[in-house]
């Protein structure tokens, strides 16, 4: 009984949408660029999200000396170090060390340091502290604290601006709200219209089914059935172009921000079904408006 | 089975298409209704299935006043009524067994006992080979058939007839005549509504004449 009537809606409801074809190709196509914008704005935020959220989890912190440091005073150092909760030492890097790396990063126009009389870069100690342990007070008091050893120069760590990264992130996650519910709302303008053209296609059609027996909801199934099709549909369109841009040209582009360059990943497949499943919730609920209109005329 | 009261019925126009009807028919009954074109036989009828409620009076269909009952339950109780249309009201975008399958779908029967009984009926009808066929290809006398399946098929407890004959030729006219009556015999309450005097020409049946909304 019941594989019957499924099997009636899902011939019902292909059938609406392969007589109104055009429609639907114009809806699923205005859709699928709402949809794209939307998708588009999840990649990046996820992107910057996760990087963020990594690169806060730990922090960088250099130490600068004055002249070129011995070994003994370095081991004293890091002694020191070890003391403190979550701390591991990345690297020591010597004068030479540093203007070695800034000439590899120079290139060709490395030439321009050959006119320095002496090496102007400072020798730096590299550490890493985890954000779980010590605290959010640590960097700074090790900070104070190793700026009163004398051979020390100064103590930079990256924190200030992750920190003012991730304020920016909740201004971006606000923004994304409001737009992504403005597009939703664009979407669902353009379902519950295309559902209403098919309903009035089929208006006398309907009137029919009502006089021989049919239900309302008999009637209203392959509607909705309908929507949630061109819901779907205006979101894989949507997913498939994304896809193709990433691969194309976004999976490409190395992008830096400070010492860390930023992978960009594509939506997981949880994104891909969150969003698939919503563009589908989207079409359901576009139909029903509409069929509610209808129904109550 | 039909019980009406003093039903009017007007579109607002000077003249009600229904005036003062009261109209009892019993189950297992086998009315014509005649009167001239424009007499109000199929607004009668209407009232019947509830496409039009009254303007006033009470119609009362296998113990249901229409002028009170749900949604829910007019589409029960238009399932247990077939109706052939006068306009036939076949879907244009349906072949001839889906339209007929159309009223054996919405009760939810199997699909297997679906195409069982249409067969059975587009048979019974002579109208096997036009199965695939879509009712603009199909001759008056050819729609009026599946209007007539469409229907039967489901063995209604009221068959409400609005000139059924009126596209057929007199061998088929006969014919359906004599399918009424087997579907009369099966136990159906038939209601057929016709200005045809060639039908009723030596009918022994109970006969309603409506004149201008009124029975005489
Ligand atoms: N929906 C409507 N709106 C306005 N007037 C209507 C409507 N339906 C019927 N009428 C009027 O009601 C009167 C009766 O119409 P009805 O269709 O019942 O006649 P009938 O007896 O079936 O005629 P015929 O033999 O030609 O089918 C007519 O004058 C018609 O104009
Ligand atoms: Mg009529």
């Amino acid at each position: 009984m019941k594989i019957t009537l499924f099997h009636y809606f899902i011939k019902q409801a292909t059938a609406n949408i392969f007589e109104n074809r055009l429609v639907h190709l114009i809806g699923i196509g205005t859709m699928s660029i709402a949809f794209l914008i939307f998708y588009a704005f999840i990649l990046i935020f996820v992107n910057l999200n996760y990087w963020t959220e990594e690169q806060g989890s730990s922090l960088t912190m250099s130490i600068y000396f004055k002249g070129e440091p011995d070994r003994a005073v370095i081991e004293k150092i890091k002694k020191e170090l070890f003391l403190f909760p979550g701390v591991t030492i990345k690297r020591f890097i010597s004068k030479d060390d540093a203007i070695k790396s800034l000439r590899r990063r120079l290139g060709d126009k490395a030439g321009l340091l050959d006119g320095l009389k002496q090496n102007p870069l400072p020798a730096s100690l590299e550490i890493i502290l985890s954000r779980d342990k010590g605290g959010d007070t640590l960097p700074y008091q090790l900070k104070t604290r190793l700026e009163k050893i004398t051979i020390v120069d100064e103590v930079q760590y990256s924190q200030e601006w992750i920190r003012r990264f991730q304020a920016i992130m909740e201004a971006i996650k606000i923004v994304g709200i409001i737009f992504g519910g403005l597009l939703f709302l664009a979407a669902l303008f353009i379902i519950t219209n295309t559902i209403k053209l098919t309903i009035y296609s089929r208006k006398e059609e309907i009137e029919i089914l009502k006089l021989v027996g049919a239900t309302n909801r008999f009637v209203k199934i392959p509607f909705m059935i309908e929507g949630s099709i061109q819901g779907f549909l205006g979101g894989v369109v949507a997913l498939l172009i994304l896809f193709l841009v990433y691969i194309i040209a976004i999976a490409k582009i190395d992008i830096r921000i400070g010492f860390a360059s930023l992978d960009i990943v594509f939506l997981s497949p949880q994104y891909i079904f969150f969003l698939l499943l919503m563009s589908v919730v989207i079409g359901f609920i576009g139909s029903t408006i509409s069929l509610g209109r209808f129904f109550r005329i | 089975m039909i019980q009406l009261f003093q039903v009017y019925k007007s579109f607002g126009s000077k003249n009600p298409a229904l005036l003062d009807i009261s109209l009892t028919v019993k189950k297992g009954e086998f009315v014509f209704i005649t009167g001239p074109s424009g007499a109000g036989k199929t607004t009668l009828l209407k009232i019947i299935f509830c496409a039009e409620r009254p303007t006033s009076g009470n119609a009362l269909v296998d113990g249901r006043n229409l002028n009170r009952i749900k949604d829910q339950e007019l589409s029960l109780l238009r399932r247990r009524i077939g109706v052939i249309f006068q306009d036939f009201k076949l879907l244009p975008r349906r072949n001839v067994f889906e339209n007929v399958a159309l009223t054996l779908e919405i009760i939810g029967f199997p699909l297997s006992m679906i195409r069982k009984k249409v067969h059975q009926t587009l048979r019974y009808l002579s109208l096997v080979n036009k199965e695939g066929y879509y009712p603009p290809q199909l001759s008056g006398g050819e729609q009026q058939r599946v209007a007539i399946a469409r229907a039967i098929v489901n063995d209604p407890l009221i068959l409400l007839a609005d000139e059924p004959t009126g596209n057929l030729d007199p061998d088929l006219t006969m014919e359906i005549m004599a399918l009424l009556k087997e579907i009369h015999i099966r136990g159906t309450t038939v209601l057929v509504a016709t200005h045809s005097q060639e039908l009723l020409k030596d009918t022994t049946r109970r006969i309603v004449t409506l004149n201008k909304g009124r029975i005489v």
